[in-house]
């Protein structure tokens, strides 16, 4: 095998489908992150238009609790790990590199691997929709509503073996960043003068290295449970539903962090560049991002206060939970610090950065009130949950992001995205965010319950309702100018390299980089290398106005593009797809696995017609 | 005796002096007309967002509910202060240090060490105050005082999709078994020991107590209390619960009432617990349907006997098509108030409308999923059965 899979050449087209299908090039990688998420962003957002449709009015019968349940649950899978975790890995991907003076990262097979082994996983999930037999116990799928005789159908199989697949595919993507990070930063560059983003980029690999495993274990039980009759959770036969619980929430809560850790990198990077000053206490903010990582394993018991694990336990974790809170304020305190006597640029961007930070003080804030363990009996599972989560995973995470795709859109593309569309953009998204999420805290408190697809009228409950389903229609032409923004791009003006006289690395090279990135790998001296570099060049009366020249890309060792990582992708998949339809389908994906492993090994270092 | 929802003539009736001492716009030192309007239409929200009626937890009629309204009023105005103290020095950055023209590049500043410290300590002290003192209220809450009354022991049990109570000694050694409604004393210590015997349920009374969940093979304890002198009605009064964890298809339609009464009348339900006459010839055909059709699930004599009990659920977790399942007990259905797990009042018309058809009114139900008689197009019983099954188990006569 070995000898035959040996002699098969790299592919040497970098053009069309197949040259997307076989890159290893870290941009294309981000590229495909990036434009995937947003797709499943776009039909995750759909399902919650769907929730927000039934709940809009009071004993609504528009779909019935099946179908309700079903699009909460993937409503929230899909966003958590389709959209908002690829959305973050493709900022790694685009980003680390160059902010770090890379030319890619540490393994770009791997890179693609992940990618490939992420999208079908993805795919797999939804075939669900293909079978209609959908997962419909929440994104948490608490033990044992998910066994049998609870769950009958295959949707929690879907659900489980989906997010296998796809933790297989974070686990690779975050031990590739942990390397990079820590193995190819350009010379000069120590840990203290990383960009903030590299540093949030790194806490939250490692999160993802240690917490994958631990929800890992969690669904390899669930799926034993439900397919070869084990009890881990059943409790008529000795189970612990209680188990799953622990297991979720020891990986979930560091998976909060996972979510929100790149954003507030992104911020970090925005504020100092448009307030046109350095990131006020760096060493604060990295310090208290360590910490938020350390801490994020002592308070997952806060998702389970009224679980009756008794007043002991409740105690511990109300005040480590508590504790938490200090490093997230010690954060917003240096980003209102780096503002502060700054000169303020209105940019797109910049006003999504503004966004994330007032947001996310309202989703901070609701959070330490859930810290209050006796008061959050009252709250837990209500809708003021739903009012936190969505001010911290959107009014925090994708106003981030939508703060870093306005900021480096101009890099990866070499055109700039319309300042008026993108404003009008952030309008609606802030003022459809609160219109939609800011009732659920009344609600909430009002006594509505999450997860529920009716409600009688007099409760009271309507209005607020009403109000939440509005907000959802801002919130909708929000993203629909978001598209039409992107669309126009394809004939919007180029700009130059440095269009915001950025302080990165990334910002000293063309727009679009080229495939090799930096010719010359810079020297670092310092935090905020290219503000340095531009400064003196000003002060020496020759300002730097051009980027990096470009080179004969042959003059430079780049990696070459693989059949292998989509090949191995598959048979990995159809590891997976065997276990929910034919057991001999999954035989066939590992052979196909075994058999590209040992073609990756046995791979050519580089593609025929390089010159090296 | 019908459906006595609790409630207030209006969100509105008594608004919290809170609202009100809000400071008023022209004494504000607020020059910022739009920030202004701001303000009011966020109290205007907050004021009209807060119902006290219905599942409110604004309200506490208990000593529980009490202690976790009393501490999130206090977090809720830290919170308020917090966020208008951030928010306002955050604004006023954006506005004081916009970019103006021709302004040379900022002073670059790198920090302040000892900024950060202090920004550090005081919200240390701040959160460290709160916990302490939600540890102090979680163990004030947990058990009832045990200089009190006596507490009334009630078991509470969940099942896809509704509730049931045991009272191993309501009163003089009696056993009582009941669903959906829970009827308790004013004044008296409840303790509740939560079971469940399928998934995980949570059971919430919000104007009583925060929610526990009731997970199998756990029992977890929680109690709560009715105070007369928070109640400002006429006893007795209805609240109502809900299931506050997913537990499946009817999760949404899984709620209940607790019913708090004075103790003689508590007591006289309890004396008139017990099955339903069969006086009249009408009532005895009903119980002749009820005897063929009803009884591999429900119970309609007493408190269920256990090894009944036992076997229901066996049939049940088998995951059987045609198989008895753990169903209300009936014994007491003609006095209460409500039908199908508090979906709806109880009355000839709806109690009729459930036995033609349970699907239609609660998708997903095990009667109508398990039961002999539902499995065809429609009920397996004429008109007249099911008309003198209604006079049985509500004793029309």
């Amino acid at each position: 095998m070995a000898t035959i899979t040996g002699v098969i050449p790299r592919p040497t087209s970098y053009a069309g489908v197949w040259g997307w299908m076989t890159t290893v090039d870290h941009k294309r990688i981000a590229v495909l992150y990036g434009a995937t998420a947003f797709v499943f962003l776009l039909i995750a957002g759909l399902e919650a238009g769907v929730l927000r449709m039934q709940l809009a009015s009071a004993d609504n019968d528009l779909i019935g609790p099946g179908r309700f349940n079903q699009m909460f649950t993937m409503h929230a899978t899909v966003m958590i790990f389709m959209v908002i975790m690829p959305l973050s890995v493709s900022f790694f991907n685009f980003v680390i590199p160059l902010a770090i003076g890379a030319r890619d990262v540490a393994f770009p097979r791997l890179n693609a691997l992940s990618y490939w082994i992420f999208l079908f996983g993805a795919l797999l999930m939804h075939m669900s929709f293909v079978v209609n037999e959908v997962p419909d116990a929440g994104w948490f799928s608490y033990a044992n509503l998910t066994e049998k005789p609870f769950s009958i159908n295959r949707g929690l199989d879907f659900w489980a073996i989906g997010l296998l697949v796809m933790g297989a595919a974070s686990v690779a993507g975050a031990l590739n960043f942990v390397v990079t990070i820590i193995n190819m930063r350009a010379p000069g560059m120590t840990m203290m003068r990383m960009p903030v983003f590299v540093w949030m980029t790194l806490i939250t690999s490692i999160l993802l290295v240690l917490a994958f495993p631990v929800i890992t274990v969690g669904l390899i039980e669930l799926t034993m449970d439900r397919n070869f009759g084990t009890h881990f959770f059943i409790p008529s036969e000795g189970g612990d539903p209680i188990l799953w619980q622990h297991l979720f929430w020891v990986f979930g809560h560091p998976e909060v962090y996972i979510l929100i850790l790149p954003a507030m990198g992104i911020v970090s990077e925005v504020l100092p560049t448009f307030s046109r000053k350095p990131l006020f206490g760096y060493p604060f903010i990295v310090f208290s991002g360590i910490v938020i990582g350390i801490m994020g394993w002592a308070v997952w018991s806060h998702h389970m206060f009224t679980v009756g694990l008794g007043p002991v336990a409740n105690s511990v974790f109300t005040i480590t939970t508590m504790l938490i809170a200090v490093p997230t304020g010690v954060k917003i305190l240096n980003w209102i610090g780096t503002m502060w006597r700054g000169s303020i640029e209105f940019t797109t961007s910049m006003m999504f950065a503004l966004g994330f930070v007032a947001l996310f003080i309202v989703g901070g804030l609701s959070g330490v009130s859930h810290a209050i363990s006796p008061s959050d009996f009252q709250q837990q599972d209500t809708y003021y949950i739903v009012a936190h989560i969505h001010y911290v995973l959107f009014g925090g995470s994708i106003m981030g992001a939508f703060a870093g795709i306005y900021y480096w859109y101009p890099k990866l593309t070499g055109r700039m995205l319309n300042e008026t569309l993108g404003k009008l953009n952030f309008w609606l998204m802030f003022i459809g965010m609160n219109l939609t999420f800011f009732p659920m805290h009344f609600l909430g408190m009002n006594g509505m319950p999450r997860r529920i697809y009716t409600y009688t009228a007099e409760f009271g409950w309507e209005n607020m309702n009403r109000l939440a389903s509005l907000g959802y229609v801002v919130l909708f032409v929000a993203f629909v100018i978001f598209i039409v923004n992107l669309w126009q791009t394809r004939t919007s003006r180029r700009v130059s390299h440095d269009p915001w006289d950025a302080p990165g690395l990334e910002w000293s090279i063309a727009s679009p980089p080229p495939a090799y990135n930096f010719a010359e790998i810079p020297t670092v001296e310092g935090l905020d290398q290219y503000w340095i570099a531009k400064q003196r060049a000003e002060a020496a009366g020759t300002p730097i106005t051009e980027p990096e020249a470009l080179v004969d890309p042959d003059t430079i060792h780049m990696p070459s593009p693989s059949y292998w990582p989509i090949f191995t992708a598959v048979g990995v998949a159809l590891i997976g797809g065997g276990l929910l339809s034919h057991y001999a389908i999954s035989f066939l994906g590992g052979a196909i696995t075994m058999m590209g492993v040992i073609g990756w090994g046995n791979e050519p270092a580089a593609a025929p017609s390089d010159h090296h | 005796m019908g459906l006595l929802p609790f409630r207030r003539e209006g969100p509105l009736a008594k608004p919290s002096a809170s609202i009100s001492s809000a400071p008023t716009g022209r004494r504000s030192s607020l020059k910022n007309r739009s920030v202004l309007f701001g303000l009011m239409a966020a109290l205007f929200l907050f004021a009209t967002g807060c119902y006290k009626d219905g599942m409110s937890t604004w309200e506490a009629f208990g000593p529980v509910a009490q202690k976790q309204l009393d501490l999130f009023n206090v977090i809720l105005w830290v919170m308020v202060a917090v966020f208008f103290l951030v928010e306002g020095v955050l604004l006023y950055a954006i506005i004081r240090y916009r970019k103006r023209p021709g302004q040379p590049r900022p002073e670059q500043i790198h920090g302040n060490t000892q900024l950060e410290i202090v920004l550090t300590i005081i919200p240390t002290i701040l959160v460290m105050v709160l916990g302490i003192w939600s540890v102090f209220a979680l163990f004030e809450i947990d058990k009832p005082p045990s200089d009190g009354p006596t507490p009334l022991q009630v078991n509470v049990t969940g099942h896809q999709w509704w509730f049931e109570f045991e009272y191993p000694d309501a009163g003089n050694g009696k056993k009582i078994i009941t669903a959906n409604e829970m009827r308790i004393p004013v004044d008296r210590p409840i303790q509740l020991s939560l079971f469940s015997d399928d998934v995980i349920h949570s059971f919430w009374v919000p104007k009583l107590a925060g929610k526990l969940d009731m997970v199998p093979t756990h029992n977890n304890k929680m109690w709560f209390q009715a105070d007369s002198d928070k109640i400002d009605e006429d006893l007795p009064v209805t609240l109502f619960g809900q299931c506050a964890e997913l537990c499946g298809i009817a999760h949404a339609l899984m709620r209940f009432r607790v019913i708090v009464m004075e103790q003689a009348d508590f007591d006289s339900w309890v004396a008139g617990y017990g099955p339903p006459p069969t006086i009249t010839d009408k009532a005895k055909k009903g119980a002749q349907v009820f005897a063929a059709n009803c009884t591999l699930c429900h119970t309609i004599d007493g408190p269920d006997d256990p090894a009944l009990s036992a076997s229901r659920l066996a049939g049940f977790l088998t995951g059987g098509d045609i198989t008895p399942v753990p169903a209300p007990n009936l014994t007491d259905l003609r006095t209460r108030q409500t039908l199908a797990a508090g979906l709806m009042e109880l009355s000839e018309t709806t109690l009729s409308a459930w036995l033609h058809d349970p699907a239609e009114i609660k998708p997903g139900n095990y009667m109508s999923e398990k039961a002999v008689l539902y499995q065809g197009s429609s009920v397996s019983l004429d008109e007249e059965e099911i008309d003198a099954l209604i006079g049985y188990l509500l004793d029309l006569r």
